[in-house]
């Protein structure tokens, strides 16, 4: 679109628009409605719903709005009779065989086909005919289908193939009898559900909430999805204390991923209101013993003194606190100032899976954000699974190159699904992500490190090219693959290549909603890492404080150290490996129940919101943590507010300076915190241990050369997405059920095992 | 059935009747591929598209878009692959003269091909044709394999550095598929729907690609025109449609067959009623759908002592349409109603559900066409069937909603009696004709 400005009229006024606009929204912005179904921004024109007909002058028949491009002196009508019938009439096809069953229909109150009769339906019905019919059925577990609903806007099938590269479903069939599909009759796809959202009709419904509720008896709260460091905004529609769904309805939320949410950002919410959530503070009384229920007051009594114990017996340094990468900002600065100013300890981490500090140190262009992503001209990914670990970036990535033509460049040691969208994969031996930022970033290195790599140095001078034939934004993603001398060396590489007409960015791909926000706290350069801690808990460490639990990576099969600890806290939605060994555990409140912020990968802070009470005596991690400082005798001063403690945070977090929470109202308009760039020091000490790493690199072992399945990360019952009865049977491979008419839950058992394994096993 | 040529001499037609006449070397004695070769050596692309242009050759698929226009439309410095599509789906109901021409001459077609290409910039061409003549393919492919090793179709052809590739595909039957944009997506190996037009294929079709679609007949016409010139063409015709054209009759005439006629034949009642035999039985003509069904039906008191001119402003003189030549003859035992939801029923069918107008309003058509077949007529039912018509005309996505509207609002219009005695219901039926 040009920036070159014409005149349009539209029902005799005349407006300044820029050339190229499309009418349709030309039309809105100016408060002229126009109807559509099949209309949807970003996404391949369709033009077939008919409803946005318009009268342009000097054209023979009415036009689609949502096809054409304004040209200077255009004149159209939006309202007059002519058209009014047309779009009676469009309504009216559309509701002939529509079943009008809205009184059991789950989008009834919030369906636009409802919207659109309300305005533009008839009095009566002229369609005195038999409605064709075809039985409601699942396509997935996650995905109910009834099929006269629909009207064939396809935005469905277009998000589907546009959005997540997966095109799983596709209309079948023709004419009137057309229906929504998928290929084999069931949906082997990422499970993302953004067919439910863009629907505009009940056709497609989540499995996972069908009659459970009527839209207008849900509260409707603005958050921030739990799952990953995308950070997508959602709307958690909760009623009587328990949250029903997760949507993203452009009705509700308008945040940065649109209508987009991946299927734990939809589907993983359950966890919230789960049975298993912890009750009430627990004391372990003695070591060997059992978690016992206590009150808040017993259970902060007893931390308090036996952490004063082990801090007046070993010293401020015995004690070691953990933050989370899954809990807000608020939370982790609250323990950050627990092990600053009341504990005294430099001995705080967080339970991140990799440490991103190397990089934000020499940090030398801003972070992309993912509008940043769709408008790329070049897109470098290094290592990370984005369409797994990251679906909002993956979603943007395709977009990029779809509709935006950008190039891709992929560099990993697995052929992972998005490079069906790529230019150039590059594809490397496994483990040498590190040779590759070498030869970029070094260039007398560059031939050494094709061996060990594993390419041709042909495919390597192409990648160069593509990075320097760059006009616009070359965006530099990176997974968890890389050493921190190669965090590093990346840094350098904008100072290298950027030129008068090409900018960089940078777009790390850390796994948690918070993990961002955790390295801005510097919960990450503690002096003792959280694996540290757990390596010499017992040894040194003697009493740990700990939010959330440890991963498999910090344990490293040492989980029997916990043991050794004369105190270990935890606060917890559940019992875990980690409270296990726990003396005490208080009960947390999950992110439903809290106000705070978290930081995505963008650096975008965003506000979570508290959508229903906590459940039973939980509380928010960082009233925990005033709580127990208060009974050491400190008192933080957060008012019981949420935003209290952000502005503390503000205050001293030079990234978050100035923000307020009202700053953060709007989640259509997020703010980047300021990430220092830093100038540009020197790195040839990590360079030299950059070049030293990968010349002890052996190019041996095979390539990898299987894509791995969809849904290998998604699909992986976690501590909170196993509470999702379905995400059970996609792990278990999604089998196809013998029957669709009913749920596909039929084939687990209550504790979630399957039913039918022989069925699974032969598929 | 018969094939003849009538007020002019057989053009496209003169060699159906030789014996072996899809043999190569049969029809090169009669000049086939001398015109090709002509083109290509003697002639500059820009000639041949200026000779096409004068020539006032149009479209006989059905839209009568002129041919030459739509060559020139096509970007020459395009970095871009171009080819030529040759439309050969003919599944509009009532037409089939491009069969006669796969299964009497196929070298005439392929001729042509080989002249559009070189005159359009194309090294490749696709014949798609509808899933029902995969028999007639054979004989497309044999004639192109002969063709191949006679040195006609392959790398630099004539001793020159043009070289042209030809394929032969098939549709899975659907009518859809013969537009042209839903036709390039079947060929894609999509599903059947139609295009969003601009952008027109001349500047990307097939692939994304600069691609000139043409029905089967219009190409075969271009050897003619190579041979005599575009102004001898444009002569056999009118001043703007030029050449003969292909009528393929059928229904109630003592001779249906496939007939060349000149463009501008005088008249369409000498036609029926003399060279076709007039109606047989000693019955008398009621209607004729003059162009394949997707056009307006004439009653017979329009055609009777009208001199209705054969060619495309003389049909919409007449209150129809050329189309594709597809001409349907009634007599009067047909009731237009049961003609009328045949049609309907069709086009319901053939709808290929991408638009609501088309895909719920044939849907509905064919409901009440039901309905009122089996006696439950309502005496407001020919104002919704026209309502239903007016709501889906020039709101489709593509014409094929037109095409399925403008049958039933012209046969409602000229036929109100045979649809009157139908919205009666049955009861008071019988009570009348117990009177
Ligand atoms: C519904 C529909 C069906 C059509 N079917 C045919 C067909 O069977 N054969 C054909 O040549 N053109 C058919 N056309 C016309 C083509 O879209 C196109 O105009 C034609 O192939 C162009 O070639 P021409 O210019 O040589 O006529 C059809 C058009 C529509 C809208
Ligand atoms: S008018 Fe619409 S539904 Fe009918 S064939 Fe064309 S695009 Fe398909
Ligand atoms: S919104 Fe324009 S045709 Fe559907």
């Amino acid at each position: 679109m040009s920036t070159e400005l014409i005149k349009v009229t539209i029902n005799g006024n005349e407006y300044q628009t820029e050339k190229g606009a499309r009418l349709i929204d030309v039309c809105r912005e100016h408060d002229h409605n126009v109807p559509s179904f099949c209309y949807y921004s970003d996404l391949a024109l369709q033009a077939s719903c008919r409803t946005c007909l318009v009268r342009i002058e000097k054209m023979p028949k009415l036009q689609t709005s949502c096809t054409v491009t304004c040209t200077d002196g255009m004149i159209v009508t939006t309202e007059s009779d002519e058209i009014e019938k047309a779009r009676r009439g469009m309504v009216e096809f559309l509701l002939a065989n529509h079943p009008l069953d809205c009184p059991v229909c789950d989008r009834g109150g919030e369906c636009e086909l409802q919207e659109m009769v309300f305005d533009w339906g008839g009095l009566e019905e002229r369609f005195s005919e038999r409605k064709n019919y075809a039985p409601e059925k699942f396509l997935s577990p996650m995905i109910g289908n009834d099929p006269q609903r629909c009207i064939l806007c396809k935005r469905c099938t277009r998000v589907c193939d546009e959005w997540m590269g997966e095109d799983a479903i596709e209309a079948g069939g023709r004419g009137a009898h057309t229906v929504i599909g998928t290929y084999g009759g069931w949906l082997n796809c990422s499970q993302c559900g953004n067919c439910i959202e863009v629907c505009p009709t009940g056709t497609l419904l989540d499995a996972t909430y069908r009659h459970q509720a009527r839209p207008w008896e849900l509260e409707q709260t603005v958050s921030t999805c739990t799952f990953c460091s995308d950070g997508c905004q959602v709307s958690l529609g909760s009623r009587a204390g328990e949250v029903m769904r997760s949507v993203a309805r452009d009705r509700y939320v308008d945040g940065i991923n649109g209508e987009f949410l991946c299927i734990k950002g939809r589907f993983g919410h359950p966890f919230i209101n789960d049975e298993q959530r912890l009750r009430t503070p627990l004391i372990r009384y003695r070591k060997g013993g059992k978690l016992i229920p206590a009150t808040w007051d017993q259970a902060f009594e007893f931390a308090a003194n036996r952490l004063k114990e082990v801090a007046d017996k070993h010293g401020a340094e015995s004690v070691g606190i953990v933050g989370s990468p899954r809990i807000t900002n608020e939370a982790n600065y609250a323990l950050l100032k627990f092990a600053k100013e009341l504990v005294g300890t430099p001995n705080y981490g967080a339970t991140d899976a990799f440490s991103l500090v190397p990089f934000f140190e020499n940090l030398s262009a801003p972070l992309a954000t993912h509008k940043d992503i769709r408008r790329a001209q070049t897109i470098i990914l290094i290592g990370g699974e984005p369409e797994e670990l990251q679906p909002l970036t993956g979603k943007q990535i395709r977009q990029a190159v779809r509709n935006g033509g950008a190039k891709l460049i992929i560099v990993n040691s697995t052929p992972i699904r998005l490079n069906q969208a790529a230019s150039q994969f590059l594809h490397i031996n496994p483990n040498t992500e590190d040779a590759f930022v070498l030869a970029l970033t070094d260039e007398s290195q560059a031939a050494s490190s094709m061996k060990t790599l594993g390419i041709e140095a042909e495919q390597f001078d192409a990648v160069r090219k593509l990075i320097n034939d760059t006009e616009g934004t070359c965006i530099v993603m990176f997974g968890g693959e890389l050493s921190h001398a190669a965090q590093v060396a990346l840094t350098g590489l904008p100072a290298m290549m950027a030129g008068e007409s090409r900018k960089f960015l940078f777009h790390p791909l850390p796994i948690y909603n918070n993990s961002v926000g955790v390295h801005d706290l510097g919960l990450m350069s503690g002096e003792l890492s959280a694996r540290d801690m757990v390596a010499v808990a017992g040894e040194g460490l003697h009493a740990m404080y700990v939010a959330g639990s440890f991963l498999p990576e910090h344990l490293q099969g040492q989980e029997e150290r916990l043991a050794q600890l004369e105190l270990l806290i935890v606060q917890e939605l559940f019992e875990t490996e980690t409270t296990k060994y726990a003396d005490v555990v208080f009960p947390a409140a999950s992110f439903a129940e809290v106000d705070g912020t978290f930081t995505n990968n963008d650096g975008l802070v965003q506000r979570v919101r508290q959508s229903i009470a906590p459940v039973h005596q939980s509380r928010a991690d960082w009233m925990i943590t005033a709580g127990l400082a208060k009974t050491l005798g400190m008192d933080f001063d957060f008012q019981m507010s949420a935003s209290a403690v952000f502005r503390e945070l503000a205050e001293r977090i030079p990234a978050y300076n100035g923000l307020r929470y009202p700053q953060l109202k709007d989640e259509s308009k997020p703010v980047q915190v300021k990430h220092q760039i830093s100038e540009r020091r020197d790195t040839s000490n990590d360079m030299q241990t950059l070049r030293e790493r990968v010349s002890q690199m052996k190019p041996d072992g095979e390539k990898i050369m299987t894509t791995p399945n969809v849904g290998h990360e998604l699909f992986k019952p976690g501590t909170l997405t196993s509470k999702v009865p379905q995400i059970h049977l996609l792990a278990a491979g999604n089998p196809k059920p013998e029957t669709v008419l009913i749920s596909p839950l039929y084939q687990i058992t209550i504790d979630s095992s399957l039913r039918r394994d022989e069925a699974i096993a032969a598929d | 059935m018969r094939i003849e040529a009538i007020g002019c001499e057989p053009n496209l037609i003169k060699r159906f009747a030789l014996e072996n006449s899809t043999r190569l070397d049969v029809v090169r004695k009669h000049g086939a591929y001398d015109m090709a070769r002509k083109a290509v050596t003697t002639m500059s692309p820009a000639a041949v598209i200026d000779e096409v242009k004068k020539s006032a050759l149009r479209g006989r698929g059905g839209a009568g878009f002129p041919t030459g226009m739509k060559w020139g439309f096509v970007p020459k410095d395009s970095p871009k692959e171009k080819y030529l599509v040759i439309n050969g789906d003919e599944s509009e109901p009532g037409t089939f003269k491009d069969r006669y021409i796969y299964e009497r001459d196929p070298h005439l077609l392929l001729e042509g091909c080989l002249i559009s290409c070189y005159a359009i910039g194309a090294r490749t061409c696709y014949i798609y044709s509808r899933g029902e003549y995969k028999y007639l393919i054979d004989i497309l492919d044999r004639a192109i394999e002969e063709a191949r090793a006679a040195g006609f179709i392959g790398e630099k052809l004539f001793g020159t550095d043009f070289s042209c590739e030809m394929h032969t595909t098939t549709g899975a039957g659907a009518y859809i598929c013969g537009e042209e944009t839903a036709l390039l997506n079947s060929l894609e190996g999509l599903r059947g729907h139609p295009r969003m037009k601009p952008p027109f294929p001349a500047v990307s079709g097939l692939y994304g690609c600069p691609t000139v679609v043409n029905n089967v007949e219009t190409i075969a016409a271009v050897p003619w025109i190579i041979e005599h010139g575009g102004d001898a063409y444009r002569a056999l015709g009118t001043e703007k449609s030029g050449g003969t054209k292909m009528w393929s009759v059928s229904g109630h005439v003592k001779y249906p067959g496939v007939y060349e006629l000149p463009m501008g034949y005088d008249n369409l009642e000498k036609f029926i009623m003399e060279d076709c035999g007039g109606i047989p039985n000693g019955r008398k003509l009621k209607a004729v759908i003059p162009g394949g069904s997707s056009v307006y039906i004439m009653p017979a008191s329009d055609i009777i002592g009208k001199k209705v001119l054969m060619d495309y402003e003389g049909l919409v003189v007449a209150g129809s349409m050329v189309g594709s030549g597809g001409m349907i003859v009634m007599d009067d035992t047909v009731d237009i109603f049961e003609s009328t939801k045949n049609l309907t029923e069709f086009y319901k069918h053939e709808s290929c559900g991408w638009c609501t107008p088309c895909r719920e309003g044939t849907d509905w058509l064919v409901k009440v066409f039901k309905r009122i077949a089996n006696g439950d007529g309502r005496i407001e039912d020919a104002q919704l069937l026209l309502d239903i018509c007016d709501n889906i005309e020039g709101k489709s996505f593509c014409p094929l909603g037109d095409a399925a509207a403008w049958p039933i609002q012209s046969a409602i219009k000229k036929f109100p009696e045979d649809f009157k005695k139908h919205l009666v219901p049955m009861l008071q039926q019988d009570a009348i004709a117990a009177d």
